[in-house]
């Protein structure tokens, strides 16, 4: 596990804040030196989201209507959400529902590699929390497709993280968004 | 060893918060979302460091049914101590919480109950002194 120790997140540059009227998206991006169909398969197949994403998934999440159990990862009691996969068009467009959040993720093909995009429609006040979140799931994929896992670093492994607590940091200066963890203050 | 949290269940910890915060005039202490699940906790502000109560969303069926049973038979979920449970209670109710008793004196203490709209009775317990 050296490489996992040596992992840092680097600059707060993947997740940005698409606006549209009121509403806040949350948007990561970045380019992947693996093939759409390579990364589609890591988007969708349990086997490999086990080794990058927040959740496990009981199914496969390519197949449109499929309905499947996902698994928050790390949590004191198992919290699991049912969803059905709204959009599977592989290996460009997947579209689901994660705890009430719609997940939307676009692959396009550039220069043999893939640019990932993904679109989350998070609570406003967890947006930093998310973004910080998000892309270090997302360089753990880099690394996976690579053949150079370090594992999955998510829910509480992620915020003991050095390097997510920066990001959160830096995303959440970046937002304008206030820190959601502050010392109570007298209020009467 | 230390005691540093209890935990209510709420069935809605938006709706909780701004109760446990703007009527009973807790402070927030801790909040993280991890996809669907949120650790949300509050603390008094006359203790910033002290016991913090977790809002836990009850999505169990088991411990809805448990939750319910307590209600019904006037059980409080919780019970917060106050130097001054009449102005508490004077203070509390002008925010709109429905109190199911009024200050009531019991040996040894002066208690009041009131619904936290989540759920759950809540005790607010003076001592008396000695």
């Amino acid at each position: 596990m050296i490489e996992r120790e040596q992992y840092d997140p680097g600059p707060a540059n993947v997740a940005r804040i698409h606006n549209d009227g009121e509403k806040r998206t949350l948007v990561l991006s970045r380019e992947l030196r693996h093939a759409p169909e390579k990364v589609w398969q890591a988007l969708t197949d349990p086997a490999h989201l086990r080794e990058w994403a927040p959740f496990d998934s009981d199914g496969s999440l390519g197949m449109p209507g499929a309905t499947v159990n996902l698994t928050t990862v790390g949590l004191p009691t198992p919290r699991v959400t049912e969803t059905r996969v709204k959009r599977a068009d592989a290996p460009r467009l997947l579209e689901y529902n994660w705890g009430g959040f719609d997940l939307r993720w676009e692959l396009e093909a550039v220069d043999g590699g893939t640019r990932l995009t993904l679109w989350i429609n998070i609570d406003p006040r967890f947006i930093a929390m998310g973004a910080a979140g998000w892309h270090i799931c997302l360089d753990v994929l880099d690394r996976l497709l690579a053949g150079n896992p370090i594992g999955r670093i998510a829910g509480p492994k992620a915020m003991v993280f050095n390097g997510w607590k920066r990001l959160h940091a830096e995303y959440a200066r970046q937002f304008g968004t206030e820190s959601a963890n502050q010392a109570p203050k007298a209020e009467h | 060893m230390t005691i540093k949290l209890t935990s209510v269940y709420v069935d809605d910890q938006s709706k909780a918060l701004r109760f446990y915060t703007e009527v009973l005039g807790f402070a927030k202490k801790a909040d993280f979302s991890n996809g669907p699940y949120r650790w949300l906790t509050v603390a008094s502000p006359e203790e910033p460091e002290g016991t913090q109560l977790q809002l836990a969303l009850n999505n169990n069926p088991a411990a809805k049914v448990y939750q319910e049973a307590m209600f019904q038979q006037g059980q409080p979920a919780a019970m917060f101590y106050t130097n001054d449970v009449k102005g508490d209670y004077e203070q509390i109710k002008a925010r709109g919480a429905e109190f199911t008793m009024p200050p009531t004196g019991v040996p040894g203490a002066t208690i009041a109950k009131l619904n936290d709209t989540c759920g759950n009775l809540i005790q607010l317990t003076q001592l008396a002194r000695w």
